[in-house]
């Protein structure tokens, strides 16, 4: 009898290129389910062994943490660690729990998680930030303990020994940074899209990614052999050997497509008749620098830092972040840096800065509007950070979710602020730092000639530009007729954007996803943009486009794609053209 | 037994670095060790009882202390309580 499963095709969105073979590994989100569970007296000493146990396991791990922090990032950086520890020595704690198990006769991961909840919920209720922020601190370690005494089925990112294809329904942010990048050969997800952060995440390790895949959690299971289609959008579930064949051969070609590109590292993005433009790279990671070096681009568009604030439980403190920022500007070698201020809320909640409980995060305080409430520390300390590491290059700020000019005077008294301390203890910065503001509001885009009036220059943030122009959630599958690059109104508010930036003297950039869009790149040279800062795995691409095209024909192109009334009539142009013109490139089937 | 009062003083309070350095040298005496705000008294060997606390700068708390080698205690203790003081500082929050 044969035991052989049969081929399966799943259908999603194509997130990042490429092709990956491999195992899946399914992960299951972080939140562990506790049931309170009655238990035999019996059972009693079993449980408390369990928790015994589990603590004593969490607590190797936590100065196995410690360590390594200490090494990387200094002794301020990993002192949260030990006081970790400390509160799983905690006599309380542990009393508490012992007597809960023994009293009530309840599981063992029930007790310590009533325990652990109700010092959640008194320091939540405290008036004072520095306390009421611990509290993550014990959700932590509440969550670390119970993986153990559960037997450790949750925390599944850790045991990624051998490389394999990552499936979950949905990965948060900071889920998705503690992942081991070597380890993972693509990303499959239920949920998502193409603009959320594991798809970002994967375009900038260069690994394929399908996301929307819908229900295949009912049908994927760990170990299962699987192919990842990041161009068509496809995940093959055992696959035939005549699939892989025919997979391996669409591969091989796209490694030749890519050595191909290769061939024009370090030539100009110029067009034919003489315009430069630069290609700047999106990252997301420190360690993303040395294979933007490579490309020898034009330095680094959008330093994405909310991964900074994601990785650990507790704000960076400004020497760490310095250091990182260091590394990064004397790896560019001249070439420029634009950090990002952090861009937390909306759907990257942090687990230790206060953030209000709203009912719609997308509108609510998320960006530079948590620099005036519960961030503002925060937001000063990265100041300080950056603002130090512009001694040592081309290092200019951005900040995220400019929807007023007074939000852009704000950030720049408060930069002030440092550098008047910094020029009275002789600290070395550049006083002309330059400035941005991310135009991803529409009143941000409507207003963009005020906003750049007091900035150095702007860059246009497509991916969340689009969802608040059409009023349509970026991951919600059934709105994705209206969330469009191609909308009308979203390549009107491109070009009046990239005017208006010019009349008050400031660059334009485009960092949003739609830098990375091959239809698009004339529309974009067309409209006059200065820079487009893309991921990692298009740059190449992008910049071929460039050398293909004549200015003048792009600026046609362009006030002929703004004539239609419809997206999908954009589209249809856009792709028309690019077929015929850009033969050599068709890799990319869109 | 012997007892002290304490001004908190420095700027954010005994946060949690302040209180793993009160639990570090408690935990080395036989002796009870208590810490009291408002009346509210705490394990002084427990980091979430301190913390449970809540005290912010300008908190006046109580030290006391019971058993036999509660002099040394108080000494060590005393001099922990002016270390705390003489950390500030906005590169001192948090941990």
């Amino acid at each position: 009898m044969s035991t052989k499963k049969s081929e399966n095709h799943l259908a999603g969105v194509a997130a990042s290129p490429g092709i990956a073979f491999g195992n899946v590994l399914c992960i299951g989100g972080d939140a562990a389910e506790v049931v309170k569970a009655p238990i035999s007296a019996a059972q009693v000493s079993v449980e408390i062994e369990k928790l015994e146990i589990a603590l004593s396991k969490s607590k190797v791990d936590l100065q196995e943490t410690y360590e390594k922090t200490l090494n990387s990032f200094g002794v301020e950086a990993a002192e949260i660690f030990s006081t970790h520890i400390m509160m799983l020595d905690d006599p309380m704690v542990v009393k508490k729990s012992m007597e809960k198990i023994k009293n009530e006769r309840v599981n063992a991961d029930y007790a310590f998680a009533t325990v652990m909840e109700k010092y959640v919920g008194m320091l939540r209720g405290m008036k004072d930030e520095v306390f009421k922020a611990r509290s993550a601190d014990v959700i932590d370690l509440k969550r670390r303990v119970i993986r153990y005494i559960q037997g450790g089925a949750q925390n599944r990112l850790k045991q990624l020994k051998e490389p394999a294809i990552i499936f979950a329904k949905e990965l948060t942010p900071s889920e998705t940074i503690r992942i081991d990048k070597s380890k993972v050969l693509g990303f499959a997800m239920d949920f998502g899209a193409r603009t959320s952060h594991a798809t970002i995440l994967a375009r900038s390790i260069k690994v394929p990614a399908v996301v929307g895949l819908n229900n295949a959690r009912d049908i994927l299971k760990d170990g299962d052999l699987v192919i990842l289609d990041g161009d068509a959008g496809e995940c093959v579930v055992n696959p035939t050997q005549k699939t892989i064949e025919t997979y391996r051969k669409r591969r091989d070609e796209y490694r030749r497509f890519e050595k191909k590109l290769s061939a024009i590292k370090g030539l100009p993005a110029r067009t034919k008749d003489g315009k430069d433009i630069e290609i700047a790279s999106n990252i997301e990671f420190p360690n993303e620098v040395d294979s933007i070096v490579d490309l020898r681009g034009d330095g680094i568009g959008l330093y994405r830092t909310e991964y900074l604030f994601l990785a650990g439980d507790h704000c960076p403190e400004e020497e760490q972040q310095f250091q990182e920022y260091k590394s990064i500007i004397e790896k560019l070698n001249g070439k420029p840096l634009v950090i990002r201020t952090f861009d937390l809320g909306g759907d990257k909640p942090s687990e230790y800065l206060p953030m209000p409980v709203e009912l719609n995060p997308f509108l609510g305080v998320r960006g530079v509007r948590l620099y005036r409430e519960g961030g503002s520390e925060f937001f000063r300390k990265q100041l300080r950070a950056i603002i130090r590491a512009s001694a040592y290059g081309d290092v200019r700020i951005m900040f995220p979710m400019i929807a007023f000019v007074s939000e852009i005077r704000y950030c720049r008294s408060v930069m002030d602020d440092i550098m008047h301390e910094f020029t009275r203890n002789g600290v070395p910065f550049n006083k002309k730092i330059p400035i941005g503001a991310m135009i991803e509001v529409p009143s941000a885009a409507v207003a963009a000639d005020l906003i750049a009036k007091e900035c150095d220059f702007l860059s246009i943030g497509t991916n969340d530009l689009i969802q608040y122009t059409v009023a349509a959630d970026r991951g919600n599958k059934n709105l994705d007729y209206l969330y469009q690059p191609y909308h009308p109104a979203i390549l009107r508010f491109v070009h009046d954007t990239i005017q208006k930036g010019h009349q008050q003297g400031a660059w334009v950039g485009l960092c949003g996803e739609a830098a990375s869009d091959p239809l698009l790149t004339m529309v974009f040279i067309g409209m006059g943009l200065d820079e487009f800062s893309v991921s990692p795995v298009s740059h190449l691409l992008i910049k071929a486009i460039i050398r293909h095209v004549e200015y003048s024909e792009c600026e046609k192109l362009a006030d002929k794609a703004m004539a239609f009334s419809t997206s999908e009539e954009v589209a249809e142009y856009l792709k028309d053209i690019y077929f015929k013109k850009f033969r050599h490139l068709q890799y990319f089937s869109h | 037994m012997v007892s002290k009062s304490f001004i908190v003083k420095n700027t954010y309070g005994i946060h949690a670095r302040p209180a793993r350095l009160i639990v570090q040298a408690a935990s080395k005496y036989a002796s009870q060790i208590y810490l009291a705000k408002n009346g509210e008294e705490v394990d002084a060997k427990s980091i979430m009882g301190i913390l449970m606390l809540e005290a912010g700068k300008g908190s006046e708390l109580v030290l006391r202390i019971k058993g036999e080698d509660e002099n040394e205690a108080l000494e060590e203790l005393q001099t922990i309580f002016e270390e705390i003081t003489s950390i500030d500082g906005s590169a001192k929050i948090g941990y």
